[in-house]
């Protein structure tokens, strides 16, 4: 066979979502594109602060040599020392260049830290719904993925971790503001869960942290984001400026391991080495000089929040069933029927393209991207409606 | 433990000379200052991209597309695709569309991707030795195994020595021409040979890749061409980098051109996408694949390096070394003057504070890398150094 078994394994498991893709295509074409209300995809319409494209300016007419060279495969030492120093202002916690790693985007800087830290069999645990992805990341490195079901709000159910911790539980992997639920969690229940952890590590267990937060600055109505490094010793942050600062296609990110992470050098050795290996060897070097001066920065957040009330009250209008999202920019209701998947298909029949829960492991709900424009959010309303009557009038 | 048993075994695994020799290194550097050390130990050259690339650049981002920076199709931009097929057509003679071409994060990005995609657990790939000493680790990661083929005397390809290693479990060839740490441009001759040996066991039902890593495949001397092994054998995918021809190493930008003889294209591009976004590549920087895709046909000086190339190899001669001469790519690859090759590393920065790398990186003892992509005045201010240490160990020279 051309490619290898576990490949086309993952192909065929992901077929279903390349028919939706399809057919949604096959809209487009038959209404014409500006018909078809696109909510299937995270990738933001936004672009990046005008500030920034000024700066990538600036930074590409320097006259100063070696602009594009190889760096050090951590990133280059200014870069990482000014996150560094963004960082020890957001936790309080002594953070230097070296607890940094620039990786490519978040994606990259996962896979880097689980190549780092996982032996063949060892358990990643990470709330369910999920972003699928995450499978794949632990599965790349032999790890293996263990679900827990959040609960009824998307918040964690902590005798649920409890009860799927085991020895051979290496870390537990959330992301929070979260995909595809856009829950944020909150200082209460972390601490509970840290608490599990905590029991473990006086058992001579550790267990990590990992939390990818690429989503982290697009939080609503004054929602605070727990800063876990202060919670909790064995704590990666992964995060990237894809959303925050609108570069997704640049890929471009970084790894901050807390300080306070006992033989902190081993596992900065370990991830530095991984970033080689798995083919990365730096993250782009144009972004990284870019970025280091606007972490403090965003794109429009207020911008995000009117989006999500617009949907939320289409949505609630229309007669779903949602929770109001506290971030990221996904929301993600329940299906009126049981069968999501046939759920998305007849929604496609009103011109809305959405995604099945199933695709983020939970069945019987549909996840809404709604980093779109606006007008496509007005737009929408009336097939919302359309939809929501017509399946209160049983006309599936 | 803090990290993986496994990840400890491969840091342990290469640690330690490596890291003895980079201390030793910073330690020297700081004793006598970075003009006194002549540093020949990485392959990151001091070249800048061509200006008008650098202009390009700039002319793209003072007159910004909207969504410029967006994530696009993990395979990247169409028409920087289409734009890469034009070239290979051009260069090639072959029909290359832009299906055929796979924007990666640079050449390590794309052998990744490849591995990733074709090796099942245990599958083996081909490499001749002396040899990148990332490739045994780019093939661990997916659970392949590297099974190592000597080349010849001078650095050649030994079909021979690979029939003997080609089993039932081979997935892969995986060769670098020009070679790195070698400066070995395979010849034409040696290319039919292995395809010939490759084409009868697909007539016995195996099929085995080539896969070319062709990063330094512009930089070729004294005339020469890189054999086009897509004319050959089917069966070729290339990886190419643009950090050595365009300078852009710290950017990341590469793709791999599938032959368009491969029948199931469609199936390998589906699981090469897959590939990309699980390994967290997703996507090839957005910014530097438009530029790639305007500068195909454009490089970096191969006259300065040609230069340099000569420069060295007389100095190495000079001083008595025995040395192939490279015809391609900017290293050199010499042969110690005593067997234990790190004792002559070790020696020649200590005394002469000048650095190369031993021989084993490579898995080839009793040899030395010298990368010469460093500027002319550093070449000729070890000359001095590389004829003192000739003459102690060759006792005046040959």
């Amino acid at each position: 066979m051309a490619i290898s078994k576990n490949i086309s394994t993952l192909m065929k498991n992901s077929s279903w979502i390349r028919a939706m893709f399809e057919e949604g295509e096959k809209l487009k074409k038959k209404h014409g594109a500006e018909n078809i209300y696109d909510f299937s995809l995270g990738n933001p319409i936004t672009e990046p602060p005008e500030a920034l494209k000024e700066e990538l300016i600036r930074v590409a007419s320097s006259d100063a040599k070696g602009m594009h060279r190889y760096m050090t495969n951590s990133g280059y030492d200014d870069v990482r020392e000014e996150i560094a120093q963004y960082q020890s202002e957001i936790t309080g916690l002594p953070f230097t260049k070296d607890h940094i790693v620039m990786t490519v985007g978040a994606a990259g800087g996962l896979n880097v830290v689980f190549k780092s830290i996982l032996d063949p069999g060892d358990e990643v645990i990470v709330p369910c719904p999920f972003f699928v992805e995450f499978m794949f990341y632990i599965g790349n490195h032999n790890g293996v993925i263990k679900l827990v079901d959040t609960k009824d709000d998307f918040h964690l159910d902590i005798d649920k971790i409890k009860a799927a911790i085991n020895k051979k539980t290496k870390a537990i992997l959330i992301n929070s503001p979260h995909n595809p639920t856009g829950v944020v969690y909150n200082e209460a229940e972390l601490l509970e869960l840290i608490a599990l952890l905590q029991e473990r590590n006086q058992k001579g267990q550790r267990i990590y942290i990992v939390v990818d937060e690429a989503y982290k600055k697009i939080i609503y109505n004054g929602t605070k984001l727990p800063i876990l490094p202060n919670m909790y010793d064995d704590t990666v942050a992964v995060t990237c400026h894809s959303k925050d600062l609108g570069l997704a296609g640049e890929r471009i990110g970084y790894i901050a391991m807390s300080p306070r992470i006992r033989n902190v050098r081993s596992l900065i050795d370990a991830t530095i080495f991984a970033n080689r290996i798995l083919g990365f060897i730096n993250a782009p070097a144009i972004m990284q000089r870019v970025v280091a001066k606007f972490q403090r920065s965003s794109v429009d957040i207020m911008e995000y929040q009117k989006k999500r009330d617009a949907i939320y009250n289409i949505l609630v209008e229309s007669g779903f069933e949602v929770v109001k999202p506290a971030g990221a920019f996904y929301i993600f209701p329940k299906s009126p029927i049981p069968d999501d998947i046939k759920f998305v298909k007849t929604m496609l029949q009103h011109h809305i393209l959405t995604v099945p829960g199933v695709g983020f492991g939970k069945p019987g709900y549909f996840r809404i991207a709604y980093c779109v424009t606006m007008d496509v959010i007005e737009k929408s309303r009336p097939y919302f409606k359309e939809v929501g009557e017509s399946l209160r009038n049983g006309q599936q | 433990m803090i990290i993986s048993r496994e990840m400890n075994k491969l840091i342990k695994d290469q640690e330690g000379w490596t890291r003895r020799m980079f201390e030793e290194g910073i330690r020297i550097k700081k004793m006598y200052g970075l003009d006194a050390v002549c540093d020949f130990s990485l392959g990151n050259p001091d070249t800048e991209p061509p200006v008008a690339l650098q202009n390009a650049l700039i002319e793209m981002l003072t007159k910004p597309e909207i969504g410029m920076h967006r994530y696009m199709s993990n395979n990247g931009y169409e028409d920087v695709r289409e734009e890469i097929a034009d070239y290979l057509r051009e260069t090639h003679g072959l029909p290359f569309q832009a299906g055929h071409i796979f924007m990666t994060v640079g050449c390590a990005g794309g052998l990744n991707v490849i591995l990733k995609s074709i090796l099942n657990r245990g599958d083996e790939v081909i490499v001749p030795t002396p040899f990148f000493w990332e490739f045994k680790n780019y093939i661990n990661n997916f659970g392949g195994v590297t099974k190592f083929v000597e080349t010849t005397e001078d650095f050649q390809l030994d079909i021979r020595n690979i029939e003997d290693a080609i089993t039932k479990k081979t997935k892969a060839v995986l060769i670098n021409s020009p070679n790195n740490p070698t400066g070995a441009v395979y010849t034409e001759e040696s290319m039919k040979q292995l395809a010939s040996l490759l084409n009868a066991k697909r007539e016995q039902g195996q099929d085995i890749y080539v896969i070319t890593d062709d990063a330094y495949k512009k930089l070729v001397y004294d005339g020469i061409h890189v054999p086009n092994v897509f004319k050959m054998y089917d069966l070729v995918l290339s990886v190419t980098s643009h950090s050595k021809d365009l300078a852009l190493a710290g950017e990341r930008i590469g793709y791999v051109a599938i032959s368009p003889s491969i029948k199931d294209v469609d199936l390998l591009v589906s699981a090469m996408t897959i590939s990309i976004r699980v390994l967290g590549f997703v996507n090839a920087p957005a910014l530097f694949q438009r530029v790639a895709g305007k500068f195909q046909r454009t490089s970096v000086s191969i006259q300065d390096y040609e230069k340099k190339r000569d420069t060295l190899y007389a100095i190495l001669m000079e001083a008595g070394f025995e040395c192939v001469k490279p015809q391609g790519a900017f290293y050199m690859f010499p042969k110690s003057p005593i067997p234990d090759e790190l004792e002559f590393v070790r020696t020649l920065q200590q005394e002469e504070r000048i650095m190369v790398v031993p021989g084993r990186g490579f898995g080839r003892e009793g040899y030395f890398r010298i990368a010469y992509c460093v500027p002319m005045e550093k070449i000729l201010k070890a000359r001095e150094g590389f004829l003192r240490i000739g003459d102690r160990y060759y006792s005046g020279g040959k």
